[in-house]
């Protein structure tokens, strides 16, 4: 059956969620982060435009202020988007049909980050297959071009602001990413590789203050999963099939 | 070659588009092949995990802007009493997530006001 595009209007509404409404904070953050860092709004654009996930968004910035080089960038930016390849395959196996056409798959892989998983987790299995990924990316367009709104009030907000404020709001992302780690996480290397990246990240700003993320996601994540792995058998024995949405 | 060099937007659709968007391709790509609970998808799981997890402690030591002017123990008490909250009540990330600024906002002004 083809897609059902009219869908994507019903898609739209879903913005207007508890989901949405962190997410909308965490920009409104991400606005002030940037006019804290003393960077240009263009930066904030086409960031949220090009990229659309905050912690690559995140580490570009900072790499840019910091002056870091092209490829440490490009390198430290690639490896937080590698998280966006399972979601993109997770979030597409539910909502893509064979024998459709595959421009769309292509457009919703740009759309995917964080909140769009988490919603999509909650609520794409009540709609009919042919409705999911128009939906979906009625949703995730209208996200990103919301966020570059939210992104901006932000900007223009922070100095209006009571310092207090604009230290919760600039921090909620930290906290909403470290929160959304441990809430999506699943399997028990997902805590170790949790413990692991936050534990390693201080030897790593001491040793490697160029790599510190790249060192503690990889050695972390690598460390974790090796000694996780036995144990995600027996877990997945009897929950096989569960909470991974 | 630094970075702050090249023009805003060339910069980030070289250095930030293409990289990201390289993997959810590979998403898109691999998703007909292989299986989504693969061991080769969950080592990449724990990769990214532990680099998403990299990067909220090194925005809770190393902040920038405002936020820098707050103490570090502020700041990671207040993520810790979001981690509790959010271990009482699973459901409600955003309740969590509440309580954690609310900490900061809390634990900075009685810093402040002791000082």
């Amino acid at each position: 059956m083809p897609y059902d595009w009219g869908a994507l209007f019903h898609g739209i509404r879903a913005i207007f969620s508890l989901a949405g409404l962190v997410m909308t904070s965490s920009f409104i953050g991400f606005g002030a982060l940037l006019h804290s860092m003393g960077l240009a709004i263009e930066l904030g654009w086409y960031t949220t435009l090009f990229i659309w996930a905050m912690p690559g968004q995140v580490v570009y910035l900072t790499m840019l202020a910091q002056g870091a080089s092209v490829v440490a960038t490009a390198l430290a930016v690639s490896l937080t988007a590698v998280r966006l390849m399972p979601m993109v395959m997770l979030i597409l196996s539910k909502a893509r049909q064979e024998g459709q056409p595959r421009w769309p798959e292509y457009v919703l892989a740009h759309c995917v980050a964080i909140t769009l998983w988490v919603i999509s987790g909650q609520s794409i299995e009540k709609l009919p297959r042919h409705r999911r990924l128009p939906w979906a990316l009625g949703l995730g367009v209208t996200m990103i071009f919301a966020m570059v709104g939210a992104m901006t009030v932000g900007y223009y907000l922070a100095d209006a602001l009571p310092p207090i404020l604009a230290c919760a709001i600039i921090f909620l992302m930290p906290s909403f990413f470290g929160l959304s780690l441990i809430s999506s996480a699943y399997y028990r290397f997902d805590y170790l590789a949790i413990a692991l990246g936050a534990v390693l990240t201080p030897i790593g700003m001491l040793y490697f203050p160029q790599f510190d993320l790249l060192v503690a996601g990889l050695v972390g994540g690598c460390a974790a999963f090796l000694l996780g792995r036995p144990i995600r058998h027996r877990l997945s024995k009897h929950e096989a099939g569960e909470g991974r949405s | 070659m630094n970075i702050a060099d090249w023009p805003s937007w060339l910069g980030i659709l070289l250095f930030g588009f293409t990289v990201t968007y390289f993997w959810r391709v590979a998403g898109v790509v691999l998703v007909r092949r292989l299986d989504p609970d693969g061991e080769a998808l969950l080592l990449v799981r724990a990769i990214a995990t532990a680099l998403v997890a990299a990067l909220v402690t090194k925005l809770v030591i190393q902040p920038s802007g405002v936020l820098a002017e707050t103490s570090i123990v502020s700041r990671a008490l207040a993520l810790l009493v979001g981690i509790i909250v959010l271990r009482l009540m699973k459901r409600y990330q955003s309740v969590a997530l509440m309580a954690s600024l609310l900490a900061l906002m809390v634990f900075e002004t009685i810093r402040t006001s002791l000082l």
